[in-house]
């Protein structure tokens, strides 16, 4: 009997590290076949076009989700990142974070499906600022401003334990594969142009292209474009290697994670007391975000060290002009982001050079009664509009390269290792390969 | 938790066929969505077959019920794939779940083994590493944004500087245009001229007259038989067809002298049918046009008399090519390319183009076209380098090969009583009947509408149109001129009376004749200068001819010789 209860034990305790998995399992069954209920009843022949004048009552929608929830949305949000920063730095718990992501992928995921969220976030508030007539709803405000102050005072938090994107991919991502540091620099200035021209789309009132190309929204609803849930489900089996493809390589509002995070008062720590420089943790991070120690012994002259240290200073501004050049030659291409510029273009090529404008909305252009010139104005103001705005995104990501350049002459001594406050998810995986950490916590 | 080798055996094994079956599955989703995106169901080649046959009979039930079966089994097999698509989602997630859980399973029993380089990282070079790595990929991004700001560029037509070309594209297309739409001064030989295009040669035509007091009237002689068919002329030679006490006629006239030559019964042929089907009272027998070269005259009647005479009054050849019946009784008028006679046949029992030998009358071809009898006529146009035969039909607006038959491209147009021709200019084709709407398209099998207005939309009488723009008149009495190549309403005039007949352009004015016989000239501008307006001093619905500075007007009863005296 004992040896039967020991054996019980002993199966609970290795069961109790796959139950966050298990729980991520049973909602998206449960959420799978609840959607398929409805969808069932959705499966009907197409409503008929009548010919007898009959008219179809108007759809009804459902009641929008009164203001209270969505200030509840931003208490859990608060008290989610809160507990998380509590998790990372003071209680040192990665089986915490995890749990947290587990509660955040049900609640900001699966629930809430995926909206609001603060990577969107950015959109709403970049079409605020830059349209009188559009009027930012309070919780996308706090969405976009409460992370970044979190991340401010206590780094990545909110990619570790909140971001229901990031929370997929941190349960999914266990058998981490290194990128060459080649691959990796290009792949991780994606972010910052993803960044740009999603702020520069939805400014102009393009495109919300971040929502319009979330790959994991349509996991969370299994209502949105196949294509994307394709995509989704191929990103995550990656992600099993390549850790938190989403967040490191796309994620928009992880670049501004990324900046604000470099200047958090508080970040995680990789060891709980003085580091010994053990370098056990040296290799650890699948993210690559831990800075060794560096006690300056090996230097180089100083001449080359302020000759380089001036060339990239002098950079940043030219970078900057650059950028801004760059994307403001840039802007007519661009601009083809908007349904609008594409129906003028299009209806401007069936006229110039007879290539029939076949899309649909160039059918219903012509149905509209909408002059030519009137699109053809909307096209000139929106293109108007691009060339305000892409040399400041060409500045902004001008200077985002000048400053990460700049950054890599700059050398200070290090006593110890300590995550890149930049890149670093603060998701707590090493802790464990800190031998004072194992010491404590025995 | 240290599973077994046995069991990370078999999560090995599952976790295998897991990815291998979310791969499958997604490959499969992705080539069902491009099927879903490319397919459309409805232009299944059976259905569009068993359609057109039920157009050719819309009276037959069972193909009917056939169309309808077959739509309905096409619409299932769409939604049963959209259905297998979404079921992929879920076969999708559930393999991906698999998948990762049995991974995470082996990876749970391997506790993670620290492991570090034997040398402790050089900052120094690792960040000059860092550095060049950073700036190649600044380097190939920008590279990679230059290159598409060229390409995407080029593609994507800008604003200002694409208009500047267009306007200079324009230029050369008018200049090309007018070479094409030009018409001689002598002849006239088809309903509305040359091409049947509505626009005649010449100079110096006199814009007022008055068929009440004689003021610049030739000369004026009845004409024997009564029709509603214009004149056309080749030569000094006029001819106009009618009917009188039940026999069809083919007159020809001296166009100077204004004296009947010799007139040519369609009625006495071998074969010839004498029977008069139902038109609409106003219309008659003599509804179509006489069609003309330099050697001989045909004609076409509303029994499908059809005869061929030559210039001395000697018939060639007369055949009936079957009684056309439709509701308001047969109106294409004729057409000759080369030595072909263009006949537009038009019944509610079938409705076909048909080309005849214009020297035996053998029928050399014929192609069915599918929908509804009109009562437009044919146009012979020149577009993309290539004459065709363009035929405002209901539902499709057609073009055939003059020589062969066979259909170039065939473009939704316009549905109802069709009875206005179409009007081109060198780039489109454009069509219209009340009821509907005006519609310019672009011809040739990628062509497709480019523009369409419904505001003023005659019933009978045809517009015109020049590379510039495009003129019609109603039977509201509207006369509208707009934008040819954008469709802009430059101008529109109220007169007082209807327009059966069909505005000419001919010398820079537009000629336009009401039903009470009045001509109004205005400019032929994107501005509306009347410069006339003439009295025949008889009601009229036949079109103008136009030939050597002396306009041919036909009124009720009498043909009229208009020249400055």
């Amino acid at each position: 009997m004992a040896n039967k209860i020991f054996l019980f034990r002993n199966n609970f305790r290795v069961l109790k590290k796959y139950i966050p998995y298990l729980l991520v399992a049973v909602f998206l069954i449960w959420h799978s076949v609840i959607f398929a209920q409805e969808r069932q009843q959705q499966q009907r022949f197409p409503r008929p076009e009548f010919e007898s004048g009959y008219q179809t009552p108007t759809h009804q929608l459902l009641n929008q989700r009164g203001p209270m929830w969505e200030y509840a949305d931003v208490a859990v949000l608060i008290a989610a990142l809160s507990l998380t920063s509590w998790f990372a730095i003071k209680k040192r718990s990665r089986k915490g974070i995890l749990w947290m992501s587990v509660f955040s992928l049900a609640y900001f995921g699966f629930y809430r499906q995926g909206c609001i969220c603060s990577v969107g976030s950015v959109q709403n508030i970049s079409l605020a600022l830059f349209n009188n007539n559009y009027s930012v709803p309070l919780s996308a405000i706090l969405f976009f401003i409460i992370p970044l102050i979190f991340a401010l005072l206590y780094g990545r938090v909110f990619c570790a334990g909140v971001c229901p994107l990031g929370a997929i991919q941190e349960l999914t991502g266990f058998r981490p594969v290194r990128i060459h540091k080649s691959v990796e620099a290009v792949l991780a200035s994606i972010p910052f142009i993803y960044l740009g021209l999603s702020v520069l789309f939805a400014a102009t009132q393009s495109q919300f292209i971040i929502c319009r190309y979330d790959p994991f929204v349509g996991i969370f609803r299994l209502n949105a474009p196949f294509t994307m849930i394709i995509f989704g489900v191929l990103l995550l089996v990656a992600g099993i290697f390549v850790n938190r493809p989403y967040c490191r390589y796309l994620c928009p509002y992880g670049a501004l994670q990324n900046i604000f995070s470099r200047f958090s008062g508080k970040h995680l720590t990789i060891t709980p007391a003085e580091c010994t420089n053990c370098r056990l943790c040296e290799e650890c991070c699948p993210y690559d975000a831990i800075l060794p120690s560096d006690d300056l012994k090996k230097t180089e002259p100083k001449e080359i060290t302020r000759k380089r240290f001036i060339l990239y200073l002098v950079l940043i501004p030219i970078m900057t002009i650059a950028g801004a050049i760059l994307l403001y030659n840039l802007s007519p291409a661009l601009s083809a982001v908007n349904s609008n510029v594409r129906l003028a273009r299009e209806i401007r090529l069936e006229k110039e050079k007879g290539v029939p404008a076949l899309s649909k909305s160039a059918a219903a252009f012509k149905e509209s009664g909408k002059t030519e010139e009137q699109l053809f104005s909307e096209e000139s103001v929106i293109l108007g509009r691009f060339r305000k705005g892409t040399p400041w995104v060409g500045m902004f990501l001008g200077l985002s390269l000048g400053a990460g350049l700049f950054s890599m002459t700059i050398r200070k001594t290090r006593t110890e290792y300590k995550p890149d406050q930049g890149k670093c998810f603060s998701c707590g995986k090493c802790f464990e390969y800190c031998p004072i950490e194992s010491k404590i916590s025995k | 938790m240290k599973l077994s080798d046995k069991d990370i055996k078999i999560l090995s094994g599952v976790s295998q066929v897991a990815a291998v079956f979310t791969l499958i599955v997604a490959v499969t989703m992705i080539l069902g969505l491009i099927q879903l995106k490319v397919v459309n169901p409805l232009d299944s080649p059976s259905l569009a077959l068993i359609k057109e046959q039920y157009d050719r009979d819309p009276s037959e039930k069972n193909i009917a019920e056939e169309v309808r079966a077959m739509d309905l089994l096409a619409r299932r097999a769409y939604f049963s794939s959209r259905w297998q698509v979404e079921t992929g989602s879920y076969l999708l997630i559930a393999g991906a779940l698999i998948f990762v859980l049995t991974r995470r399973l082996i990876a749970g029993s391997e506790k993670p083994e620290p492991a570090f380089a034997s040398e402790k990282p050089d900052i120094i070079s690792q960040k000059k590493k860092y550095r060049v790595y950073l700036i190649s990929a600044a380097t190939i991004i920008t590279v990679i944004a230059i290159i598409s700001s060229f390409v995407l560029r080029g593609s994507l037509p800008e604003t200002g500087v694409k208009i500047r070309e267009a306007g200079q594209n324009t230029k050369e297309v008018k200049n090309a245009g007018t070479d094409a739409l030009m018409a001689g001064s002598t002849n006239f030989p088809f309903f509305r001229g040359e091409g049947s295009r509505g626009i005649a040669g010449g100079t110096g035509y006199p814009v007022e007259w008055n068929g009440n007091d004689g003021k610049n009237i030739k000369w004026k002689i009845p004409v024997p038989g009564h029709g509603k068919n214009s004149p056309v002329i080749w030569g000094n030679k006029l001819f106009l067809t009618g009917i009188r006490a039940g026999t069809l006629e083919v007159y020809c006239i001296d166009k100077i002298k204004g004296e009947i030559i010799w007139t040519a019964s369609a009625s006495d042929f071998p074969g010839a049918s004498k029977e008069i089907p139902d038109s609409d009272p106003e219309a008659g027998m003599a509804v179509p046009t006489a069609a003309v070269n330099g050697e001989v005259v045909c004609a076409i009647f509303g029994n499908g008399n059809l005869v061929c005479f030559d210039f001395d009054g000697k018939r060639l050849w007369a055949k009936n090519i079957g009684v056309p019946k439709s509701a308001y009784g047969y109106a294409a008028s004729l057409l000759i390319y080369d030595k072909i006679l263009i006949v537009q046949y038009d019944s509610d029992a079938k409705i076909a183009i048909k080309g005849f030998d214009l020297s035996s009358g053998d029928q050399k071809w014929e192609t069915p076209r599918t929908g509804r009898p009109v009562w437009a006529s044919p146009v012979l146009a020149s577009l993309d380098g290539q004459t065709q035969v363009i035929i405002n039909g209901n539902p499709n607006v057609s073009s055939y090969d003059p020589e062969t038959g066979a259909e170039l491209w065939s473009q939704p147009g316009l549905s109802g009583d069709v009875a206005p021709s179409p009007a081109v200019n060198s780039r489109f084709v454009y069509v219209v009947t009340d009821y509907a709407k005006l519609m310019a398209l672009k011809p040739g099998k990628t062509g497709s509408e480019v523009w369409s207005d419904n505001t003023f939309t005659p019933d009978a009488s045809s517009p015109v149109a020049n590379d510039q723009f495009l003129f019609l008149t109603t039977g509201a009495g509207d006369a509208a001129c707009y934008n040819a190549e954008k469709g802009d309403t430059l101008w529109s005039h109220v007169f007082d009376n209807p327009f059966y007949a069909s505005p000419i352009i001919c010398d820079d004015k537009l000629w336009m004749l009401d039903r009470s016989g009045i001509m109004y000239v205005a400019s032929a501008s994107g501005k509306f200068t009347l410069l006339a307006e003439s009295p025949l001093g008889e009601s009229s619905d036949s079109s103008p001819a136009f030939s050597d500075g002396r306009i041919y007007l036909r009124g009720k009863d009498n043909l009229y010789c208009i020249a400055k005296d």
